[in-house]
């Protein structure tokens, strides 16, 4: 765990680790076990997400492949976008449970625009071009409303955002009428599906275009090179764990979870800060709206039952996140994301029945967090 | 002034709540009002929707329709349905009971006050209202045969793949009936070929990209999966998205479940191999028909119907007599 003063970047955190190793130098020189021991502590979800791919790679058939790599990738995108989101809210110590329906609301606009430009004759790519514009700016709304709420009106993150969850998911079901959204430009499932390159093996290799009129032999070989939502996905990642660490936006964010009264105190602008915060949240969720859209080709509205916003903040966590604020990193939502993802893929692969994965799901996880609190970490010894 | 604030958006709320009400509670008098009381915020319950109103426009009688939960569940639905109740003005209950216990108590209330009802597309226990029992008091219960429509799709995805190889299930909730009927009904088809394995059953939550990443999953352990069948909309088009681009198309079957318009635009393009499409329009239709007749005439409505099926194929899917199995 890094020690983090609240006016103090991620970055610059590091000190305290140096200043732990000062105070307690003597044990540590004393036994390199122990100084093993601490820098695995300080990096367990990475270690750990490292251990059950190379678990997976032995035990699971076919899981050690690139196909197999390239789909926990495609399918952590839109789940690490809303986790990307949640990270920032949850280090100022609030919470967003909107994401998930955030996602649906856009999502379904996005696409009746598209359908509604394309059915009026519009070209494909003005059609997809306005309906993406069009999603991102309504992502806006439910971020701005949820700011307002809890740093305005003092309404708590969990209220306010259960509030907005309801709203977003009621205003996708009336604007769908509970049907997907069908006929869209079928350029943009080409688009969101696409990968940067294609190879077969020992064939061909091209930039962009998928070779056509392949046969079932090729077809089958074809193997694609990041997929472009997982290109997207990571242009805005590096950007935001820029604005995050680097920044003086992320500097004040840490500032307020670290401690709201020393952040005032300081001067910062605490409620502009938060709502600009959740505004954030929101549109992360509504990228990852609009990406869907692509990538399924239709429209959908988030369903009740996909829980996306508790993926989201169970990412976030075991990334190292604590849920009172003050602390987390995008890198380490990104590695929460992943683990949760190749779990899942890697438990599917081994062929356990889906009764007993829930189990194993719900084990290994609880396990990890566990094995996270026994092992040495600055904090231990620096409290 | 905060708290002035507060009370406003109060009183808004409050009067935005009124308006809704309102506005599905308006009954002329004279009328026979006929009430739906839906499972979940889907497609095929519009259509049930869409059915009852259309017989209903027909008759000359009113459809008020409650709010649709937005999941499924008892929690979720009894609220709404005593909500309803209490504000009153219908005379005859459609509803998908949401549960095989827990709704026959909220039902035989609404029962008891001299409110006849049809069960649609679920039941309660067992769905034999013909002896006598507990949950005997609705009139009928109007819904498809999900273990039979499993059991076809099953027999027909066998012939597809030559009665022997490796098939997989995706379907929604290991805990709602209709979904276990057609699981249920494709592994009793399955016994009968013994050259085919069922490698495994997964359970998307009706959530797409989940069923997508776990058929991928399913395709990367058992590269010689031959067949697979998404037991709804959600999971059919998950299922058929991942086979897709895994570039399988031909090689792994896909057998759907429902007939929304993605699924049939992927029938066109050969992505899916045929979709059982269930008859939600005539559901409600019928409900409304017999509930009318039962009403006006004292007409015997029989315990249970069951308005069967159709089979959309790359062969019947352009034909403009299939075009009304379509939920749209």
């Amino acid at each position: 765990m890094r020690c983090l003063h609240p006016f103090l970047p991620a970055s610059q955190a590091v000190s305290c680790w140096e200043g732990v190793r000062y105070l307690s130098g003597q044990e540590l020189t004393q036994s390199n076990k122990a100084r093993v021991l601490l820098f695995i502590g300080e990096r367990w979800s990475a270690f750990f997400l490292l251990l059950m791919l190379g678990v997976f790679s032995l035990t699971a058939p076919h899981f050690f492949a690139f196909k197999n790599f390239t789909n926990i990738l495609y399918f952590s995108t839109l789940y690490v976008l809303l986790a990307a989101g949640e990270t920032f809210v949850i280090i100022t110590g609030g919470i967003d449970l909107s994401v998930g329906f955030v996602m649906g609301f856009v999502n379904v606009s996005a696409a009746i625009i598209m359908r509604n430009l394309h059915a009026a004759g519009q070209p494909p790519a003005v059609s997809m071009l306005i309906g993406a514009a069009a999603g991102l700016v309504l992502g806006v709304i439910p971020g701005l409303i949820n700011g307002l709420l809890v740093a305005r009106l003092r309404v708590p993150p969990f209220i306010a955002t259960l509030g907005t969850y309801g709203i977003a998911n009621g205003v996708a079901l009336n604007l769908c009428e509970g049907f997907p959204i069908y006929f869209l430009p079928p350029r943009a499932r080409e688009i969101g599906n696409s990968f940067l390159a294609y190879l077969i093996p020992g064939k061909s290799f091209s930039f962009f275009h998928r070779p056509q009129n392949l046969d079932a032999g090729d077809l089958r070989a074809l193997t694609g090179i990041l997929p472009a939502t997982v290109i997207v996905t990571v242009v805005i990642l590096i950007i935001f764990a820029f604005i995050l660490g680097r920044t003086k936006f992320g500097r004040h964010t840490y500032a307020i979870g670290g401690s709201m009264d020393a952040a005032i105190r300081a001067g910062i602008n605490v409620p502009g800060h938060l709502v600009r915060v959740y505004i954030i949240s929101s549109m992360f969720a509504a990228v990852a709206g609009v990406l869907y859209v692509f990538r399924a080709g239709i429209g959908n509205f988030t369903t009740m039952s996909s829980s996306y916003e508790l993926f989201a903040i169970a990412a976030v966590v075991i990334g190292g996140a604590s849920l009172m604020g003050g602390k987390g990193k995008i890198g380490g939502t990104v590695v929460g994301i992943l683990i949760l993802m190749t779990l899942e893929t890697g438990l599917n692969i081994t062929g356990i029945p889906s009764f007993y994965r829930y189990i194993a799901t719900g084990l290994i996880l609880i396990a990890a967090v566990v094995v996270d609190q026994l092992t040495p970490e600055g904090r231990t010894l620096s409290a | 002034m905060k708290r002035m604030f507060g009370l406003v958006l109060f009183l808004v709320l409050i009067v935005a709540l009124a308006g809704f009400a309102g506005a599905s509670a308006e009954k002329e008098p004279g009328e026979l009002t006929f009430a739906y009381m839906s499972g979940i915020a889907d497609p095929f319950m519009f259509m049930i929707e869409k059915g009852a109103q259309a017989k209903a426009d027909e008759l000359g009688v009113k459809l008020m329709t409650a709010e649709y939960p937005k999941a499924w569940g008892p929690e979720h639905q009894v609220p709404i349905l005593e909500a309803m109740v209490a504000r009153g003005g219908f005379d005859f209950l459609i509803v998908v009971p949401t549960a095989i216990e827990a709704l026959i108590v909220p039902l035989k209330k609404i029962h008891d006050r001299g409110i006849p009802m049809i069960t649609t597309d679920t039941y309660l226990g067992d769905g034999d209202y013909s002896k006598e029992s507990n949950y005997s008091f609705p009139l009928a219960y109007i819904g498809t045969d999900n273990e039979l429509g499993g059991y076809e799709v099953g027999k027909r995805l066998a012939d597809m793949i030559g009665k022997s190889g490796k098939v997989y299930i995706n379907s929604t909730n290991p805990d709602v009936s209709s979904v276990m009927g057609r699981r249920d009904g494709f592994l009793r088809a399955m016994k009968e070929f013994p050259n085919i394995e069922v490698v495994g059953i997964d359970y998307n939550l009706d959530v797409q990209e989940k069923a997508q990443s776990q058929t991928a999953a399913v395709l990367q352990a058992n590269p010689d999966l031959k067949g697979v069948f998404g037991t709804n909309l959600f999971s059919a088009q998950g299922a058929y998205r991942a086979v897709v681009n895994a570039g399988l198309t031909g090689a792994v079957k896909v057998a759907s479940w429902d007939a929304g318009m993605d699924q049939i635009n992927a029938l066109k393009a050969g992505q899916i191999d045929f979709t059982l499409a269930q008859k939600p329009f005539e559901i409600g239709y019928l409900a409304v028909e017999w509930g009318y007749k039962y009403l006006t005439e004292g007409a015997e409505v029989p315990k249970k119907i069951v308005p069967g099926f159709f089979f959309f194929t790359q062969d019947n899917v352009d034909d403009p007599e299939s075009q009304q199995y379509i939920y749209q």
